[in-house]
């Protein structure tokens, strides 16, 4: 025991000082932030100035109406539109291209020509310098439209507020009933975001400090430092103080990022007024997550650590982990499968296979409700293969580690096995 | 008791025998020397002796018990495989080396930090070790080796790659830690520091036992069976005297084998009387020579 507590120490240590961890737990804060927060922020900063446009609308089909129509304000409450309404009398010959050169000029933001002929070309130009600026194009769009669909209303005798009440939208919403029957409304975009994004945390990290085991291995084995700690030490030791380090590391690291992302939904939501909440999660969500993590770690290391021990370069090491990894993407190929219909024999049967079922019992959890019995055989099935697995781990270590010069066929580990 | 004993000791990989049936015993106080070209077998013993190999056959006794991982705490071990984490900082790694050896941490840093004095490295105690010299990381290894106190200390090639001056220093430590009463393995292919240093030896090679025993006694056995002697006469007949194993015979001049060292008397009594005799001279062989005569073959 003492023994596996200074590996576990050393492991420990040495990857939490290394520059490389450092760098990545700061970094990756920064990058979620960077992404979610700053956009907005910018966003925010671009549209403080409203958008001055020009009306050119001699058989006045619109104009009269669209200030009205388009009433948007901005944060500091001033419209988010100018109309300048162009009156026919004042109209020149050359009117459109003087029009066109006060926005290549940046005087105006835009010019809006509504032609006479509108009401049956069913066309009007929009002169603008920035034609991506979707949000004023589509505001115009739909209000123009509004605008000229009310007039031919009116002019076939149609009372338009009749209309209106008539041809009304259907507001579907949607109600998620769990079987006990409770019901609750809930937000599935954003459930389903959150999904993906737990999973994805998953996958990385399973894969990350999975092939961090390994790599340590092959140094050690490359270092041949391996034969100095098996001289004091049982290759178990080793192998066990090395998985339950990496997996401090990797916990560490959640705990930061955790007490940095709340931060954000406090803090930030106050700073910007923006909606960082956009994780939408409960605490039994959080602590499958955990559940799930820990156990899917520790199979995946052991299986990792398999590799390790059987390479002798990095290179060779990323090679032979291909399968595992392809292990991990199973779950990842069927997620939309399964958002859709979680209760599908597919799915249900991949989430009790102990390599998938971390992210798929996980991801079936935070969908729907699973029954207890599910949960608890995924569970057991899981932590059987795991204490079968890290025997085989520990074997395949034991003859393994010492072998240098070439990387092990998978027969040769066949026979190391019952060795 | 002895303090290691290995009985009958064989152990093959595939279908190269890498170890067959090699027996001795270690006492506590001496030095004790595995000598043979590299690939004899050296290495693979030492494995099996740390629990790091396990024998195919035959039983290994440390300390009056069967190997088992408590012990390996009271044994220093420095592998023939140099390897230290060249990232972490020497007294870091010394801390390590020794917390595996059940020391406390202080205690542990404490002593690497009297050990990296002794050995002229105090000043790169906080330096990473892949920033140290070959022979810097060397005498930081044997520093592991040594940190726990052990009563039984195996060095596998200790001096390869050291200076003179630190050669001598580590012989000087490892004199100092004979005559505090520990054993002392050393294995090595270089006879003439095993001559300098060993009490005993064990000779092997291709995995066979060729000699063991203490030093003197076998410098002098095989040492007086060597003769060389300078001479005026014919000595075509010492070739058909019977206790002679190999003559080399020259116009004034022989070197002759004899077949046993108690049949120099005898030999001298009859060259005596035929030939005139100028100088006689008989000299310990070196273990070169003795190796070179048992194994009957040459080595690196």
């Amino acid at each position: 025991m003492h023994k596996i507590f200074v590996f576990i120490k050393r492991e420990y240590r040495e990857t939490v000082l290394k520059k490389s961890f450092i760098i990545l737990t700061i970094l990756t804060p920064i990058l979620m932030i960077s992404f979610t927060v700053v956009p907005a922020l910018l966003l925010e900063m671009e549209s403080s100035q409203p958008t001055v446009i020009n009306v050119y609308d001699p058989s006045n089909t619109v104009a009269a109406s669209l200030p009205r129509m388009l009433d948007d304000t901005l944060k500091t409450g001033q419209p988010r539109y100018i109309f300048n309404i162009i009156s026919s009398a004042k109209a020149g010959n050359n009117l459109i291209p003087a029009q066109k050169d006060l926005v290549t000029r940046e005087v105006i933001d835009g010019f809006l020509y509504v032609p006479p002929t509108v009401m049956d070309s069913n066309v009007v130009r929009y002169y603008t310098r920035n034609a991506g600026d979707f949000d004023v194009s589509i505001g115009l769009k739909k209000t123009v439209a509004a605008i000229i669909t009310e007039k031919r209303l009116l002019s076939s005798g149609l009372q338009p507020e009749k209309i209106k009440k008539l041809t009304h939208t259907i507001d579907l919403q949607t109600i998620k009933i769990n079987k006990s029957g409770k019901e609750s409304e809930s937000d599935f975009e954003s459930e389903y975001f959150s999904i993906f994004v737990f999973v994805m945390i998953l996958y990385m990290t399973l894969i990350m400090y999975g092939t961090g085991i390994m790599r340590s291995i092959v140094q050690e084995k490359s270092n041949k430092v391996v034969e100095v700690i098996l001289a004091s030490a049982r290759p178990v030791q080793l192998m066990t103080g090395k998985i339950l380090g990496q997996g401090l590391v990797g916990l560490t690291q959640y705990i930061l990022w955790a007490t940095v992302g709340i931060a954000i939904r406090f803090a930030g939501a106050q700073i910007t007024a923006f909606d960082t909440n956009v994780l939408h999660f409960s605490t039994a969500t959080m602590i499958w997550f955990v559940i799930y993590y820990v156990l899917g770690y520790f199979l995946f290391s052991a299986l990792y650590a398999i590799v390790g021990v059987a390479s002798t370069t990095d290179q060779e090491a990323q090679q032979a982990s291909m399968p595992i990894t392809l292990l991990l993407i199973v779950p990842i190929l069927v997620l939309t499968m399964l958002v859709k219909n979680p209760d599908s024999p597919l799915i249900i049967t991949l989430s009790y296979i102990p390599f998938f079922s971390p992210i798929i019992m996980f991801a079936r959890i935070s969908i729907g409700d699973v029954p207890f019995w599910d949960i608890a055989a995924s569970i057991a099935l899981l932590i059987t293969t795991i204490i079968v697995l890290i025997n085989i781990t520990a074997k395949i270590f034991r003859v393994g580690i010492l072998m240098t010069g070439k990387r092990a066929t998978l027969p040769e580990i066949l026979r190391w096995l019952r060795s | 008791m002895p303090l290691l004993k290995v009985e009958h000791v064989s152990k093959s990989f595939n279908d190269h025998i890498a170890v067959d049936d090699i027996s001795f015993t270690l006492d506590a106080g001496v030095v004790y020397g595995i000598l043979g070209p590299n690939g004899a077998g050296k290495s693979t013993t030492i494995r099996m002796i740390m629990n790091i190999l396990v024998p195919d056959k035959g039983r290994i006794n440390l300390f009056g018990a069967s190997m088992n991982e408590d012990l390996k705490n009271r044994i220093g071990y420095l592998p023939e495989e140099r390897g230290l984490y060249p990232k972490m900082k020497v007294a870091d790694v010394l801390t390590f080396l020794g917390e595996l050896h059940n020391l406390t941490p202080a205690d542990a840093r404490q002593r690497a930090m009297r050990w990296l004095e002794r050995l002229d490295l105090a000043g790169h105690a906080h330096q990473k070790v892949d920033t140290l010299s070959k022979g810097m990381q060397q005498k930081v290894q044997i520093i592991g080796s040594l940190l726990h106190d052990p009563s039984l200390l195996i060095l596998d090639e200790p001096f390869s790659g050291l200076d003179p001056v630190n050669t001598n220093l580590i012989k000087d430590i490892m004199l100092e830690l004979k005559n505090e009463g520990r054993a002392i393995m050393l294995s090595t292919h270089m006879m003439e520091t095993a001559e300098k240093l060993c009490d005993r030896i064990l000779m092997i090679n291709h995995g066979h036992l060729v000699l063991e025993g203490p030093l003197d006694k076998l410098q002098q056995r095989y040492g007086s069976q060597s003769l060389q002697v300078e001479y005026n006469g014919d000595a075509a007949f010492v070739r058909e005297l019977p206790m002679i194993q190999k003559a080399d015979i020259y116009a004034n001049y022989m070197e002759i084998r004899l077949k046993d060292a108690a049949m120099r008397k005898e030999f001298l009594k009859i060259i005596a009387d035929k030939l005139d005799i100028i100088s006689f001279k008989s000299q310990k062989s070196s273990l070169n020579e003795i190796f070179i005569r048992e194994a009957g073959e040459t080595h690196a």
